[in-house]
Order: structure tokens, then C-alpha cells, then sequence
């Protein structure tokens, strides 16, 4: 089992320690998880009540961050870890920050959800924001489904996953500029739609972070900037 | 001994006396016995050999030399290695039958144990979870499916509970967790597919609350013309009575039509936010002063003993008190009372609405807070119950995290406490 590399310590209170952080890091990822399909849910549906909430329970997924934060701090201090274990709170400390911003960007999707759902609603109810957001959706879990099952090949896939996202985006963004040269009335209501794309493609690239912290942390190589199939040749796993 | 010890024996016994007599002959008697110990101890340690590769290889026929007690222990190892093997083969295939069995079955299930670890789980939790079965052997549930709702089901460990999460695997399906207790420390975790019910009660409501707005237009034309018409004055004598029953009539329909769209809005919405604060002994005072008419009979008692506020939403709170008072002055006798009480208890505070009127049959209690249900069907419609009142004070509850409990006596009066936990309850003005 792979996770006996984080669970092989003299002291018991250290696994514990390491296992409990590790169960906290993809609790978070969960709630940010279930606050971005919200978010989601509230732009396709119109629902401006369920946008709200996911702006005001963003700061559910901040208090996440900042305990986990001050725990890896504890950790470096007592324990002064070495080798894997350091790799692995090097690893969460940069995880949450992207989790945190992923957070933070479903509370601005959530917000532009309300602010829409008062607006007219074009006849295909933003369908190329929802086909986006099942991609990103679907980034961010396989993100925190790698980093739980400390899956290098699951991570890679998402890292790749990134640049069809990207061309998503480049596609919402040219239609939203013909619907504004088209309808110079609808500029307001599709200024809002770019931002929310804009947030979503964002999340694409925090999850894309996320995974590099994962090969890092199991293998101990840095893939960030670096061509893809550079880094998948040299992978050992 | 038995028969085959017995028989090596006297063989070796043979051979070392035979050796012995040889040399005796030649009068070297040592010699002898020493060459017959040899040739007995060569022969054993080819047995020996034999028996080594044959145990090695699985291939006793091949290795069998000779018959006596090497054959009988080639045949007793053969014969045991075979049970065994025919043992395991049956086991596995007991194995693969269960296997198959919980495969074929359309729920997922996934045996935890103690730290909520994965031990098995089987096809079904794959196509609905996305579990893999050997990947994810050791793994903790919670953080597979990391749905805030299942860790806080998994950390509550009241296993009575389930929840009904989005499912990780297919966009917009849902699944519904339920955890049982299993063989000692170990839990079992069913995952359901609830896609469809969840589709159906949302049509439902979206149903009830699209029919209920679209009914409301026509009747505000209708009771428009019938409030001109008893207005009017020059109505010929025999309409005047049926024109004022027809306005009556859908007034009240209208209030009903109301109440559903409120109550479709309760059921759809979740917690009530906790931003604002409530008043409840200027709220008691407002709803008391409404129903000061002559109409009211029975006497209403306010009894405020505690100056906290509440959080939540002041209109769903004084829906809640209208309607528990409405439903307490319908039911208690002109010499009654009806008494509002507010305070603080250990656990968070309470609404309590108690009355001295007819008592409730205790087989209807639980059935109270169902829409239009009526426990005398005979009289109740008579006095103006709509039958929704308690069904929204229910929701509203809900919404609040609170809960509604309710306990009577026939013809000594009822008594409905609402209670609040404390995280809604503000003690003190700071």
C-alpha cells in the first residue's frame, strides 16, 4: 500500500499527526468541491438563493485553510521532518492555497449566479458555462482523487486536462464577444458571463497546480513549466 | 506400531543381521555390520531425496520407489495435498459465487472498519463512486468521497442517518448514503441511487408551487368583480346571500393557494440564515394585539421570561406563532385560556403554545403536521382551518434547526413547544 510510505514512523503520535492533516487537506478539498458543483448548479439553474450561499459559506473553506496552515506549522516545528514527510507538508501548504483560491473563485461564480438569475436568460440557459464547469468540475476532483490516492498517472491526466479547458474558454470568450457586437444591450449580462468562465478556467489551473504538488510529493520532481512529455518520459512510476 | 512400522523395522533389522552374519563368516563381524548400516542409510537418504523433489515438484506417482513405508507416507502427503487443494478450490469458488452475488447487487455496498477504512467494496460502489476495489483497499471512505455531508455522517456516528450526496461519478445523479453497524467494529456503507426520487419531489414542488401561482391570477379577477357586485348595493335580494358566499369562498381559496406557494418556498429553501435577529416578546405582543378582536374569546396569556432574541427570520417566526395561536383559539371555549410562554432552558429556548381546550386524540398526534389533515373531519372546516398551518410551522422549524413537539389530553387542552438549540439562541443585548 503506498500510503505506508506516510504511515512508517517510530512515533505513533507523528502518524497521527500526518494522517490527521492529510484527512483534513481532502475534507477541505471536498468542501470546496461541493461549494464549486453548487456554484455551478446555482449559474445553470438561475437559483440566486443557492448563489448566495455558496458566496457566504466561502468562509468555511478560509477557516479550513488557516488551521491547516498553522498545523503544518506545528509540524515543521516539533517534528522537523525529513525526506517524504517533508515533501508531503510542503506539498499542503501550497495545496490549500490553491484550494483556498478555487474556493474563492466558486464564491465570485456563486455571486455573479445571483446577480444573472435577475437578468433575462438566453434561450440555452448557458450551456457552454455548464459543459465548462462539469470540465473543471471534473479536474478538481480528479485533483483530490490523485492527491488521496497518491495517483502520478491520475495526476498527469488532469495536468493534460488543462489545455482542452483552456480551449473551452478561448470558444465562450469569442461567442461572448459576437453576442456583445450582435446585441450592444446584452454587453452587461454577458460581461458577467465572461467573468464567471474567467473564474472557471481559473479553477482549471489551481487543479493543475494541485497535481504537480502531487507528483512532487510522490516523487519527489518538479513538473511545473516543464514540457509534459518531458516530464512523462523520465517517470519512473 | 502399525503394520507398515512394524515391517521397516524388521527390514532394517534384517539387513544389519544379514550384514553381521556375512562378516561373521569372514570372521570380520564389524565390517559386515558396518557395509549392511551403510547400504541401509544410502537407500534412506534416496528415499529421502525422492520424497524431497517429489514434495517439490507436486509429482509423487514419478518419485514412488519401491512399497513400504516411504510409499506409505508418499501416499498419505498425496492424498492430504489433494484434500487440501480440493478444499481451497471449493472455498474460492464459495468466494467467487459471493463476490458475484454482491456484484449482481444494484446498491453499492463497502465494508469500513473501525477508522473508516475501506476493506471491500463491490461493483456497484465502482459504477456509483467510483471506488476502485484494489486501489483503494486502505483508504479512508471520507477521503474518496469527500462530500461534507458523508465526513460529518462518518464523524457523527450516528448510524441511524443518511444523506444524499452528488455522485463523483455521473454529473447529476445522486446517491444516498446510509451507514449500518456490521460484525463488531466494522461498518457497512450502502450507497443507493435516489437520482429519481430527487427528480420527482423537485417536480412535485415545482408542480404544486407553478399551479398554485397560475391559479392565483384568475381568482384575483374573480374575486375583483365579486367584491364590486356585494359592494354595489343594487343586487336583487335572492343573489345577495350567494354573492357574499361566493366572495367568502374564494377569499378562502385564495389564502389556501397562498399558503401552498409559501410552503413550496419553505420546502425548497434550506437553512434560514442567521443574520438577523428576532425580537420574540415584541413579536408575541404584535400577534396578540392582531387577534384582539371581539371575535376572540378565549383569553391569551403572554408570558415572557426571558429576554433572549432568536436567529433567524422574523416572518417565518410569526407565521409560526400566528398559526399555533389561530390553531389554539379554534379549538379552546370562549372561558379558556390560551397562554404564549418564551424562555430560556438548558439546551437552547422555547416557544411554548399551550391551551385549555379540547385535547387532541393521541392517534392523531403524529399525523398533525400533515397538509390537509383534519382530525374531525366533521367540524373543523366550518371554523376555517385551512389544514396548512401546522405543515408550515413544521418547515419553518425545520428551517430553523429547531423542532416541534406536541402532547395533549383530551378535553384538558394541548400543549405545542417549539424548541430551539442553542447556537440559534442570543442571550443577552450586548
Amino acid at each position: 500500500m503506498e500510503t505506508s510510505d506516510l504511515t512508517d514512523h517510530i512515533s505513533k503520535r507523528f502518524n497521527k499527526d500526518i494522517e490527521d492533516l492529510r484527512n483534513n487537506v481532502l475534507a477541505m478539498g471536498g468542501l470546496v468541491e461541493s461549494q464549486l458543483q453548487k456554484a455551478i448548479v446555482a449559474m445553470v439553474s438561475g437559483d440566486s438563493e443557492l448563489g448566495l450561499k455558496v458566496a457566504n459559506d466561502d468562509y468555511k473553506v478560509n477557516d479550513f485553510e488557516v488551521s491547516i496552515d498553522e498545523e503544518c506549522g506545528r509540524i515543521l516545528a516539533m517534528r522537523a521532518p525529513a525526506a517524504g514527510d517533508l515533501r508531503l507538508i510542503v506539498a499542503i501548504i501550497k495545496t490549500i492555497t490553491d484550494l483556498e483560491r478555487i474556493g474563492d473563485e466558486a464564491e465570485k461564480i456563486g455571486f455573479l449566479a445571483s446577480r444573472l438569475a435577475a437578468m433575462d436568460r438566453p434561450a440555452d440557459s448557458y450551456r457552454e458555462l455548464k459543459t465548462l464547469g462539469t470540465h473543471v468540475l471534473h479536474m478538481v476532483r480528479d485533483a483530490m482523487n490523485a492527491f488521496a490516492r497518491l495517483d502520478v498517472e491520475g495526476a498527469f491526466d488532469v495536468v493534460r486536462e488543462d489545455e482542452r479547458v483552456d480551449e473551452e474558454y478561448e470558444a465562450i470568450q469569442r461567442q461572448c464577444i459576437t453576442f456583445m457586437m450582435e446585441d450592444p444591450r446584452s454587453i452587461k449580462r454577458v460581461m458577467n458571463v465572461t467573468w464567471a468562465a474567467r473564474s472557471l478556467e481559473r479553477i482549471g489551473d489551481h487543479a493543475k497546480n494541485i497535481c504537480e504538488y502531487v507528483i512532487y510529493m510522490v516523487q519527489g520532481r518538479d513538473v511545473r513549466h516543464t514540457d509534459l512529455t518531458d516530464a512523462t518520459d523520465i517517470n519512473p512510476g | 506400531m502399525s503394520e507398515s512400522a512394524r515391517k521397516f523395522i524388521f527390514g532394517v533389522a534384517l539387513l544389519l543381521a544379514a550384514g553381521a552374519l556375512i562378516g561373521w563368516y569372514y570372521d570380520e563381524t564389524l565390517w559386515g555390520l558396518l557395509v549392511a548400516a551403510l547400504l541401509t542409510l544410502l537407500w534412506q537418504i534416496r528415499q529421502l531425496l525422492s520424497f524431497d523433489r517429489a514434495l517439490k515438484t507436486d509429482d509423487f506417482d514419478n518419485f514412488r520407489v519401491g512399497d513400504g513405508i516411504w510409499q506409505q507416507i508418499f501416499s498419505r502427503v498425496q492424498f492430504e495435498r489433494d484434500r487440501g487443494k480440493r478444499r481451497k478450490d471449493s472455498y474460492r469458488q464459495l468466494l467467487r459465487e459471493i463476490r458475484k452475488s454482491t456484484d449482481a447487487m444494484p446498491d453499492g455496498a463497502v465494508i469500513l472498519d473501525a477508522e473508516n477504512e475501506i476493506v471491500s467494496s463491490n461493483r456497484a460502489a465502482k459504477l456509483l463512486a467510483g471506488l476502485k476495489r484494489k486501489k483503494d483497499k486502505g483508504h479512508r471512505i471520507d477521503n474518496i468521497l469527500r462530500d461534507p455531508k458523508l465526513t460529518a455522517l462518518l464523524e457523527s456516528g450516528d448510524l441511524g442517518m443518511n444523506v444524499d450526496i452528488p455522485s463523483p461519478v455521473v454529473d447529476g445523479r445522486w446517491l444516498n448514503c446510509r451507514v449500518v453497524p456490521y460484525g463488531g467494529e466494522q461498518k457497512l456503507l450502502f450507497l443507493r441511487d435516489v437520482t429519481d426520487r430527487i427528480r420527482l419531489s423537485k417536480m412535485r414542488r415545482d408542480f404544486v408551487a407553478n399551479a398554485s401561482h397560475e391559479l392565483r391570477s384568475p381568482l384575483t379577477v374573480i374575486n375583483g368583480y365579486l367584491d364590486a357586485l356585494a359592494d354595489s348595493g343594487d343586487l336583487p335580494a335572492e343573489w345577495e346571500k350567494p354573492v357574499v358566499q361566493m366572495r367568502g369562498q374564494s377569499l378562502r381559496m385564495k389564502q389556501i393557494l397562498n399558503e401552498m406557494l409559501e410552503l413550496s418556498r419553505l420546502e425548497s429553501s434550506g437553512y434560514a440564515s442567521r443574520d438577523a435577529t428576532v425580537e420574540i416578546a415584541t413579536l408575541l405582543d404584535s400577534v396578540r394585539n392582531d387577534f384582539e378582536r371581539p371575535t376572540v374569546a378565549a383569553d391569551i396569556v403572554i408570558n415572557v421570561e426571558s429576554p433572549a432574541r432568536l436567529l433567524g427570520r422574523a416572518g417565518e417566526i410569526e407565521s409560526v406563532i400566528v398559526n399555533l395561536l389561530s390553531n389554539a383559539l379554534r379549538y379552546t371555549p370562549p372561558d379558556g385560556t390560551v397562554t404564549l410562554t418564551w424562555r430560556e432552558t438548558p439546551t437552547g429556548a422555547e416557544l411554548i403554545v399551550t391551551d385549555t381546550g379540547d385535547g387532541i386524540d393521541s392517534e392523531h398526534i403524529p399525523r398533525l403536521t400533515e397538509r390537509f389533515f383534519r382530525a374531525d373531519r366533521g367540524r373543523s372546516r366550518d371554523e376555517g382551518g385551512i389544514g396548512l398551518g401546522l405543515a408550515i410551522v413544521k418547515h419553518v422549524l425545520a428551517r430553523h434547526n429547531a423542532e416541534l413537539a406536541i402532547s395533549s389530553e383530551l378535553g384538558r387542552g394541548s400543549e405545542f413547544r417549539c424548541r430551539f438549540p442553542a447556537d440559534r439562541v442570543v442571550a443577552e443585548n450586548p
